[in-house]
């Protein structure tokens, strides 16, 4: 084959063909070598590999549902939807040395602290391939400016989602709550039922109760995206979104804002640290109004708020976040003496006409039960001792009736179990037996912790919601209600998934004629002026003040106390009658007033309602001052 | 050194025959071979370019750059065809230090990515001179080693080879360029074992150049370097940094499976899950839109193309033709390996380019330079029929 001419031209030919010839083998044996990968990576894996770059460039993505809107009971709109644009992260398509740099130019761009978005990063209840939201309510400019740099800003993406609006702000965040983000544990517990870690849900009152169906159902879309995580298109939509149902409240926002009124002069008048009032109608269950002081504004927290914001309404003392009404209990004073009155009467230990005497005080062992009024009221009546809030009166009231029996009369009025109101974190209360006494202390309850009882003082504890409940139900003739604050859900169609139904909790196991001694003993406590002019308003009252001590007392021996005023208004003026639609609580924390200011606060509120022409609110009674001013 | 001189050239030989005479003797595989290349090169050029959105006749488009190189290249080619390859033995010593020169200027005034000194701007077009120092150090050493033919068994011929490229080799190391580097050392490595030199002192040579790497790692390599030869090793290590464009590239590869997603339909170049696929990765566009068909036409069109190459090396009168075809022969086949066994993982990342493939004018025109000088060879020899 080789040509001597060849050979003879280049001595040495030969040794250099075997080279050429070694050479061109090591090109076949690399082509081939090359060729096996190709076959093992194309031909073999060719389907992994295929799904790999499909779910590189392919993902799955929830479509969010449209959440309900929330309506007062007149059709006012409370909470809406706005548009609002969002900033986030994945932090898997972040390259880890250009984080600093893109973390420094969004805290620029966005005027956050960079610790706020690195805090946000690695606080990321989800895994690196889910997004982390970094900044909602972003003004679009800014979001514009974001998304233009998006090469610059890998794995940052702006996105427009819907922010509640509260219309009401202030005046309804104890009832109505927020959305906030979702939080590992929680993310955890629904992740299942289709939340994504940069989901929000709702995170206190109504929006926290009814999250499942304001949330909807969220739809799912897959789509093409690139490397830096920007969305290319969409492929296919995999499954429509369904918007969340509508609420409407039982809250007539009018009642709410004459609430808020009475409140705001309340807490200002006697420097309150909180108060509480709450209206109800005593014939359904719903609540009309709910105001709970100090407060907070929800739309802060669904517009994002800030750690520093969240810091300082968790650090005040008086708990702005805590719906004071169904989430903290007090001690319920004298307004329990419908619990003692009523047992003694249904378990016949009294009758409407039994004369008990009331001394200054009582005596157990060596300790000496005192009545608020120390010279005592002589031979009386329930009917007078609960008007004029005779303790001596009811405290052998209560010896009568024994600690079993009491505490069985007070969890038929409702005490110590929650209500069950659709809003969530209510507490139960206390209604103190000897088997509660046992369980708690190892004791059972000695005779002047009995007495003590018998005036919702010692151990007793009930939520201003379950004082208002159990006055609604000798209100309405003896039927414990269940709370409620929505009345009725509706589609997204606008037909009614769920219409109102008051909800009966149980029926107080007690002739009516008690109830009816009782509604008028309470009718008494308003005509004998103990509640000072109130019997002058041009509606109709009967109720009962309480003023509850707690906690320690001060160097002259006395403890400081809250103030109760609970009432029904009958329909007709009627007390014998179980007609009332509207009942109130008046609740006012460690007032210390000269006065009962929650009677002041509760009447001021009722003369809004009812369109009194003249003001009877009486000023000197909410200084603060003279302890044990009215009883 | 004064060991390079010019030897006469015989103009009157080939001059005194006719246009037919050429034409047997010119080499229209290897011109058809290059061509196709060229072509599967400018096809992965348009896909790159119309994915972005940019029209591909758009002045900013690298489409349009790729045609206007690739006729300068055929004119290049056949300028290179029609000079006689011979004077290059006799300006072997200017031909040297110009490279030295251009190599020189590009570390003084060219421009890079990450202060990387490689490129030089001319007019809208960007050359890479170390791309034209491999088909010059080739003429060099073809020129070096058939001078010395009759001393190849001398360690003394060797190791003056290697000190010829050491000037070239740290220039291009400055730049720094660790792939062109590396080819440089390819074509040396080739052309001493083509040209028959001593396998004994191959042997040992290539013995202390391993037993040197520990002492490349630590004083030559740079930081990213080592990162991405670490990321090869352990992929998983960084699969966000330089492991992610190994475990992408092999994606890009996979997901084409037999016949590719076609042209312009790849998704992991074209959603930048692939960095870089239109330069040192673009044989993994290629095999994601033309599958396993369209890479395997790349590799027989190489092993075709190489053997032409070395055919012509074979067929050579001179000494110098044929160490020239075995210095080309070296870089096509050491590019080739290390590009894509760098794609699809065999081999780590080094930034060589795929001849033709990857998109890049210096590299086309350096190509051109190299087979027009291979088909002059072709067409001047005595015998000149195949």
């Amino acid at each position: 084959m080789v040509a001597p001419g060849i050979v003879d031209e280049q001595p040495g030919r030969e040794r250099q063909l075997v080279r050429f010839l070694t050479f061109g083998i090591v090109v076949l044996v690399a082509a081939f070598a090359l060729t096996i990968r190709m076959v093992y990576l194309q031909l073999v894996n060719g389907t992994t590999y295929t799904q790999l770059a499909t779910s590189n460039s392919t993902i799955q993505q929830a479509i969010p549902s449209t959440r309900g809107l929330i309506y007062d009971r007149n059709g006012l709109l409370l909470v809406s939807n706005q548009p609002s644009y969002t900033v986030e992260i994945r932090p898997s398509d972040l390259p880890f040395d250009q984080r600093p740099t893109v973390v420094a130019q969004l805290a620029s761009l966005l005027k956050m602290d960079p610790a706020d978005i690195n805090s946000a990063i690695d606080g990321n209840p989800g895994s690196t391939f889910d997004l982390v939201r970094i900044a909602s309510g972003v003004p679009v400019a800014t979001a514009n400016l974001i998304a233009e740099e998006h090469l610059d800003l890998p794995g940052v993406q702006v996105t427009v989602d819907a922010l509640r609006h509260y219309t009401e702000g202030p005046l309804m965040s104890q009832i109505l709550g927020y959305t906030g983000a979702i939080d590992a544990t929680t993310l955890k517990r629904l992740s299942s039922m289709g939340y994504l870690p940069d989901d929000l849900l709702g995170r206190a009152g109504v929006e926290e109760a009814y999250e499942t169906q304001l949330r909807g159902t969220y739809g799912l879309e897959t789509i093409q995206r690139d490397a830096t995580g920007r969305q290319i298109q969409v492929l296919s939509t995999d499954r429509q979104p369904v918007a969340g149902d509508s609420l409407t409240l039982t809250i007539d926002t009018k009642m709410q804002q004459q609430a808020q009124t009475a409140v705001d002069w309340a807490m200002k008048a006697s420097h309150l640290k909180s108060a509480v009032l709450i209206a109800m109608n005593p014939q359904t269950g719903e609540i009309l109004a709910m105001v709970s002081t100090p407060t907070y504004d929800d739309n802060n927290f669904a517009q994002g708020i800030t750690n520093a914001q969240f810091q300082v309404l968790l650090n005040n003392p008086d708990h702005p976040l805590l719906n004071h009404a169904i989430s903290e209990q007090f001690p319920e004073g004298s307004t329990y003496k419908l619990v003692t009155g009523s047992g003694a009467l249904a378990d016949g230990r009294l009758t409407p006409t039994t004369l008990v005497a009331t001394h200054p005080y009582i005596q157990i062992g060596a300790d000496k039960f005192w009545d608020w009024n120390r010279a005592g009221f002589g031979r009386i009546n329930v009917v007078t001792g609960f008007a004029h809030s005779s303790d001596t009166f009811f405290y052998q009231v209560a010896e009568m009736l024994g600690i079993n029996r009491l505490a069985y009369w007070g969890h038929q009025f409702g005490f110590g179990a929650p209500t069950g109101i659709d809003l969530p974190g209510e507490v139960s209360g206390i209604v103190p037996d000897n088997q509660w006494k046992q369980d708690v202390f190892g004791q059972p309850m000695l005779p002047g912790e009995v007495v003590q009882s018998g005036i919702g003082q010692g151990f007793d504890t009930a939520t201003p919601l379950q004082l208002l409940n159990a006055y609604a139900a000798l209100a309405n003739g003896g039927t414990l209600y269940q709370p409620q604050v929505v009345r009725q859900i509706t589609g997204p169609d606008g037909t009614v998934v769920r219409p109102f139904h008051p909800i009966i909790l149980h029926k107080i196991a007690i002739p009516a004629s008690v109830l009816t001694t009782m509604r008028e003993a309470a009718r008494r406590v308003v005509t004998i002026h103990h509640t000072y002019n109130l019997v002058n308003e041009p509606f109709v009252v009967a109720g009962k003040t309480g003023t509850a001590e707690f906690g320690i007392k001060d160097s002259k021996g006395r403890l400081p106390y809250h103030n109760w005023f609970v009432c029904f208004i009958p329909l007709h003026g009627d007390v014998s009658k179980p007609d009332s639609q509207l009942a109130i609580v008046g609740f006012n924390e460690d007032a210390n007033t000269i006065g009962n200011s929650a009677t002041e606060m509760v009447k001021y509120f009722l003369q809004m309602h009812f369109k009194a022409k003249r003001d009877l609110r009486l000023f000197p009674l909410m200084k603060i001052g003279d302890f044990y001013g009215g009883n | 050194m004064g060991v390079l001189k010019a030897e006469p050239a015989k103009i009157q030989d080939w001059a005194t025959r006719s246009v037919g005479a050429y034409w047997k003797a010119y080499d229209a595989q290897l011109a058809i071979y290059a061509f196709l290349l060229a072509g599967l090169g400018l096809a992965m050029s348009y896909s790159s370019t119309v994915v972005t959105g940019v029209s591909p006749l758009d002045p900013s488009s690298n489409f349009l750059r790729g045609l206007i190189w690739s006729a300068i290249a055929v004119v290049v080619f056949l300028g290179a065809t029609l000079f006689d390859y011979k004077w290059l033995k006799t300006f072997t010593w200017p031909i040297y230090l110009v490279n030295l020169g251009l190599l020189a200027l590009s570390l003084v005034i060219g421009t890079g990515v990450g202060g990387a000194a490689r490129w030089i701007a001319i007019g809208p077009l960007q050359f890479q001179f170390s791309e034209l120092a491999k088909i010059l150090m080739i003429v060099v050493l073809a020129s070096y080693l058939a001078q010395r033919h009759d001393r190849l068994g001398s360690l003394r011929v060797i190791l003056g080879a290697c000190v010829l490229m050491v000037p070239t080799w740290i220039l291009v190391m400055l730049q720094p360029d660790l792939g062109t580097s590396l080819v440089l050392a390819g074509i040396l490595a080739g052309m001493l074992f083509l040209s028959g030199a001593s396998m004994k002192w191959l042997a040992i040579l290539t013995g202390i150049v391993i037993a040197m790497i520990p002492l490349a790692w630590t004083y030559v390599l740079r930081d990213y370097q080592k990162a991405r030869l670490l990321s090869f090793l352990n992929p998983a290590s960084d699969p966000q940094g330089a492991g992610y464009q190994l475990l992408q590239s092999q994606i890009a590869v996979g997901s084409g499976g037999v016949f590719g997603k076609g042209l312009t339909n790849g998704t992991q170049d074209t959603l930048a899950f692939l960095p870089v696929g239109d330069t040192d990765f673009a044989f993994a566009r290629l095999a994601e839109e033309l599958g396993f068909i369209g890479a395997a036409l790349v590799f027989v069109l190489f092993v075709v193309l190489i053997w032409r190459v070395l055919m012509a090396g074979y067929r050579s009168e001179d000494r110098f033709g044929t160490l020239f075809a075995a210095g080309l022969a070296s870089m096509l086949l050491f590019q080739l390996v290390v590009n894509v066994g760098m794609v699809i993982g065999l081999l780590p990342i080094t930034g060589i380019p795929l001849p033709f493939i990857t998109r890049g004018g210096a590299s086309l025109i350096s190509l051109a330079i190299g087979l027009g000088i291979l088909q002059s060879i072709n067409i001047r020899q005595s015998r000149a029929e195949w």
